[in-house]
């Protein structure tokens, strides 16, 4: 569900702002290429903005980076390092000036490929983990196919948007390999508001869910949706409002018109403030 | 993985009294009551999370990663066959199967009339006593398979 | 009792020295877990009691004393008597009146209980001459086996929070550090992190509120040495973790100690209490106004937990989940706050170092590998337990001159270091001295101290497999070359013993490691390929025997072995029979046996104890082949 113009617009945007002096900046070196790029980033930013192909599968730019698939590993090394390098997780590690980063060592591409091996023996039949093994060369998976193949690669972007800006429904429970994402006793979550943040940020499309004008069931669990008071629409449910007004003090006649409407409705009073004056 | 709620809540007031009210204490807080309860009760989760003011989900993901806690009644005694490594090169395998022999349950089991249940555990530290079966909180070292019958049932009449 | 100055301390020290010399005759009764295990505190209670009937504490002034563990675990109970300095073995609740009355009252030795040498057989009743105990050097045990731990006046006047008061009336703290940099003191936890270094960068970050850790979590199966010292003295460790806040600018502490360890747990709860009320620990320690006080917490059951970052998390109340260190836990770690780290045994060594001196404890060692480092010597060998030698000394040494050599004198054939994450070393490493960058270059590494000895009836894939079933356990889950790849690796492994490994299997397992060992976020998942690669460096014909011929050189292997009774050479001596727990062996006393195929499991224990070599074992349905190779 991730809009790819959306992030180039954005990483275009950032770009500009950086050219214009907005933040203090570094300078990295990706496959030979000279980049600049702004302090607090993390080496991913810069492998992009230098045009390297770095997939991911547990990276979005809306939560923290967790480094949790391993498919973004590159390998760094400085000049006053004498050869030795590092396998690092793009995502997580800090740009410093005069790093040298280089995207598709043999080292990087063993990495990869292993990973993409291992996770198409868990999802065989997801789609998106097929077609990245096919770019990354690998057609069949070496190893063992899960006995009960799953959607979910367990990226954790669904608990860590949860925790981010939900309330915190769902987590990963069990460790190793019986980890999975679950409610709490596999049961309809309580603190579900049904904003389906979860559902939209899964990368395979996982997560499922049935919404309606009126209805909206996710996770087992279903909410009452409320509907727009000027269009009729219905976009958020009743517990995702009741969630904001408790969180953020968000008043509850603010979530009762929906966002294009809200806008239309800024639209209209600010063309009548401009015709009163 | 389904809760089981305990129904009896007063321990855990008791319980939670006795940390502050932060995520710090959380797993300590579990501790005291699966040694309380002899299990983590759902109603038991569900108060500890709202006591210490951390998501269910949170508590529920921690209960369900440390091997100390579990979320079913375990017996009233414990056995634990130490699986470490000199446990095990000196033949801890052949007890662990004389015990489901014996007792009729395997490894995360418990015996149906709740007296016993048995688990594995990854070295308790007595190597040089290798191979090690914990019966409750007697430490068995040196043990042969020919001496489970009878450390079982001195267990068995501890659960009487 | 307050102590809140340095003269104060001297005072302490000497009242306290008084009343330990002032005790003429002393029993030692080793407490730890593996004599407890083993009867101890029945032995101890006998004491008591005999002790108060007789009248004894007044008539010869015997104090009896309950102590940590003294190491020589597979002997004991033990027990000590002092001024003698005799040991006793195996001590039951019967042997207390004939010691009371023969060592105790006549300073006669009672023979049958004293150690004796393996192969001579000769008695060798005095403490310092058994070569347990002659060959080590004890700085981080020093005082296990000696003190009370729930005594701090027994520690003091052995010593105890020596090096603190000096550290804190004579040493600004960058002094402190280094005295450690002197020592060259490296953690003791494994990965042999230089000290003086994490140290020096926690005390330069930047932070109001730092932190010092006690990483007590000791989950490498077969190392017991944390464990020893958390319960035989823990003051060694307080002092240490006083001395580091003090270095680091730290005033909150906290002593992880994992769950399985109940013992240590209300040792050192004792221990922090005293030293509390001593004025040792807590506001205004000993009077300089340094503050720094010490909480006790308990894991929760996750070998995963012992890597730093994780036990970070742990302590927060979160589940165990390694992360990214690219930013050190000296600047950010618990609570995002600088951290220092370190193992138990480096916390003791803090201790003696600041008392004696880094050049002191530097004497010993090799180039790089300074200082001494506590072993659990267990598995396969004459003598297992707990020692400590100095860095340098042979495996070869280890194993046969302290250890004893191999149990029933079977041949030697591999010592596994490190724990899950170390690596099998077999005979032609044996001269390798033991230092952190030896280990690591043949394949292995120092770990936690834990040294298991194999012999010949061990098979080395099924070692393997072995650490890989411990490690998909504990395993957090949040990666994928770690959680997919041990699954992976232990299913490959699972099919090879069971005879039906692939010609490509190799290939496949040393893809995935290195995939593992190079993708993995932490070390858990890094060094989880060790054992598999250094059986594959050294003892590679297994695999191949595994996986072409569906045999198991060692015979250990249920699948793969068939156990057959050389009638010619049967006696009919029915040891066998009796150590069958399957009932498979028919016959007669001083009549031919025979196995039963169908009930037989291989399991080996007639080959085990049939002295007559009348039991052969090979691939199944051929038992020629194992002749052969016999």
């Amino acid at each position: 569900m991730r809009s790819g113009s959306v992030v180039e617009a954005a990483l275009r945007w950032q770009q500009r702002l950086s050219e214009g002096g907005f933040w203090a900046m570094v300078t990295v070196t990706v496959d030979g290429r000279s980049v600049k790029v702004r302090e607090q980033a993390y080496v991913l930013e810069a492998c992009r903005l230098a045009g390297a192909d770095v997939p991911t599968l547990c990276h979005h730019e809306a939560v923290e980076p967790y480094g949790a698939c391993r498919l973004c590993m590159v390998e760094v090394t400085r000049p006053e390092w004498g050869g030795h390098t590092r396998m690092v997780a793009s995502c997580l590690y800090p740009v410093e000036d005069g790093l040298i980063v280089h995207t598709a060592t043999e080292k990087v591409l063993d990495v990869r490929r292993v990973v993409i091996d291992l996770l198409l023996a868990r999802c065989p039949n997801t789609p998106l983990v097929r077609q990245m093994a096919r770019k990354l060369g690998v057609e069949e998976t070496s190893y063992e196919k899960a006995a009960e193949p799953t959607d979910c690669i367990l990226c954790g972007l669904c608990t860590r948007v949860c925790d981010a800006i939900g309330p915190a429904a769902i987590s990963a429970v069990n460790r190793g390999i019986g980890r999975e994402i679950a409610p709490p006793f596999k049961e309809p979550p309580p603190a579900c508001i049904g904003c389906l943040a979860c559902a939209e940020i899964c990368p395979t499309g996982h997560i499922k869910y049935q919404t309606s004008d009126t209805s909206r069931t996710i996770w087992g669990k279903t909410f009452e949706m409320l509907r727009c008071s000027r269009c009729g629409r219905a976009y958020v449910t009743r517990e995702q409002a009741a969630f904001f007004e408790r969180t953020r003090g968000i008043p509850a006649s603010y979530m009762g018109l929906c966002d294009s409407c809200k806008r239309k409705v800024l639209a209209d009073t600010a063309a009548q403030l401009c015709v009163t004056r | 993985m389904i809760g089981q709620p305990c129904n009896d809540l007063r321990p855990l007031q008791e319980i939670l009294d006795r940390y502050p009210r932060e995520e710090a204490a959380l797993i300590q807080v579990l501790q005291d009551v699966q040694r309380a309860y002899n299990y983590l009760p759902s109603d038991a989760i569900e108060k500890v999370a709202e006591g210490l003011g951390v998501p269910l989900a949170r508590v529920y993901s921690v209960a369900t990663f440390y091997k100390a806690f579990t979320l079913t009644p375990r017996g009233k005694t414990l056995v634990k066959v130490c699986l470490g490594t000199a446990c095990h090169i000196r033949g801890a395998k052949q007890l662990v199967e004389e015990v489901e022999r014996v007792a009729g349950i395997k490894p995360g089991e418990t015996t149906p009339d709740r007296s016993l249940t048995l688990e594995t555990v990854n070295c308790v530290g007595a190597c040089a006593m290798a191979p090690v079966v914990i019966v409750g909180a007697k430490y068995h070292g040196g043990v042969k398979t020919a001496d489970i019958r009878t450390i079982l049932g001195s267990a068995a009449s501890l659960a009487k | 009792m307050r102590i809140d100055s340095r003269a104060a301390f001297d005072a302490a020290v000497q009242a306290a020295k008084e009343k330990v010399t002032g005790r003429k005759r002393q029993v030692f009764v080793c407490c730890g877990t593996g004599c407890l295990a083993n009867g101890s505190a029945a032995v101890a209670e006998a004491f008591a009691q005999q002790i108060a009937e007789k009248g004894l504490d007044v008539s010869l002034g015997l104090f009896l004393k309950r102590t940590g563990c003294h190491g020589f675990c597979q002997r004991g109970p033990l027990v000590v008597v002092q001024p003698e300095g005799v040991l006793y073995t195996r001590v039951r609740p019967l042997d207390v009146t004939e010691i009371l009355d023969q060592t105790v009252a006549n300073g006669h030795c009672v023979e049958r209980l004293v150690y004796r040498d393996p192969s001579t057989k000769a008695p060798v009743p005095k403490y310092a001459d058994i070569p347990f105990y002659a060959n080590q050097t004890r700085v981080a045990m020093r005082n296990i086996g000696k003190v009370d731990p729930a005594d701090i006046e027994d520690s003091l006047a052995n010593g105890a929070y020596a090096g603190l008061v000096r550290a804190l009336n004579d040493l600004s703290p960058d002094e402190v550090i280094a005295e450690v940099e002197r020592a060259g003191l490296r953690g003791r936890g494994g990965a042999g992190f230089p000290t003086a270094r994490k140290w020096r960068a926690t005390a330069m970050a930047k932070g109001e509120r730092k932190f010092v850790i006690c990483n007590g979590d000791e989950g490498d199966p077969g190392a017991f040495k944390d464990r020893s010292i958390l319960e035989g003295d823990p003051h060694s460790v307080i002092e240490g973790m006083v001395i580091g806040a003090y270095a680091v600018g730290a005033h909150e502490g906290f002593v992880y100690v994992r769950d399985e360890y109940p013992l240590a747990v209300v040792h050192l709860g004792v221990a922090i209490a005293q030293a509390r009320e001593w004025g040792l620990l807590g506001k205004n320690i000993l009077g300089t106004g340094f503050d720094f006080d010490i909480k006790v917490s308990r894991g929760g059951g996750a070998f995963v937990c012992g890597e730093s970052s994780a036990l970070m998390r742990s302590l927060e109340g979160k589940v165990g989940e390694p992360r990214a260190k690219y930013v050190h836990a000296s600047e950010r770690g618990l609570y995002d706050c600088p951290t220092v780290l370190n193992n138990v045994e480096t916390w003791s060594d803090v201790s003696a170092i600041l008392a004696r001196g880094g050049d002191w404890f530097a004497r010993w060692g090799t180039e790089k590998s300074k200082g001494t480092k506590a072993f659990s010597l267990v598995g396969k060998v004459k003598n297992t337990g707990l020692i400590e030698l100095p860095m340098g000394m042979t495996l070869r040494r280890i194993i046969f001159d302290i250890g004893g050599g191999i149990l029933k004198d079977r041949p030697f054939k591999a010592v596994q270091t490190g724990g899950p994450s170390g690596g099998c070393l077999p005979e032609s490493c044996l001269d390798l001295p033991v230092d952190y960058e030896q280990l690591t270059a043949a394949g292995s590494m120092m770990g936690s101290g834990g040294m298991i000895v194999m012999d010949d009836r061990t098979c080395m894939v099924d070692v393997a497999r072995y650490f890989l079933r411990f490690l998909v356990e504990e395993s957090c889950g949040k990666c994928v070359p770690c959680r997919e790849g041990l699954r992976q690796m232990l299913a490959i492994y699972d099919r090879i013993l069971e005879g039906r490994g692939r010609p490509d299997d190799i290939g496949r397992i040393e893809r995935l490691a290195r995939g593992m060992k190079l993708g993995s976020l932490c070390e858990l998942g890094k060094s989880a390929p060790n054992p598999v690669l250094s059986t594959l460096r050294y003892f590679r014909d297994e695999y191949v025997a595994h996986i072409e011929r569906g045999e198991c050189p060692a015979g250990m292997c249920r699948a793969l072995t068939r156990y057959e009774i050389i009638t010619e050479k049967c006696t009919g001596c029915h040891l066998c029979t009796r150590a069958c727990p399957t009932g498979a062996i028919v016959g007669k006393p001083k009549q031919k046996h025979a196995i039963d195929q169908g009930k037989c499991i291989s399991c080996g224990a007639c080959y085990d104890v049939c002295r007559d070599d009348a039991i052969r074992f090979g691939g199944r349905g051929r038992p020629e082949v194992a002749a052969a190779a016999q």
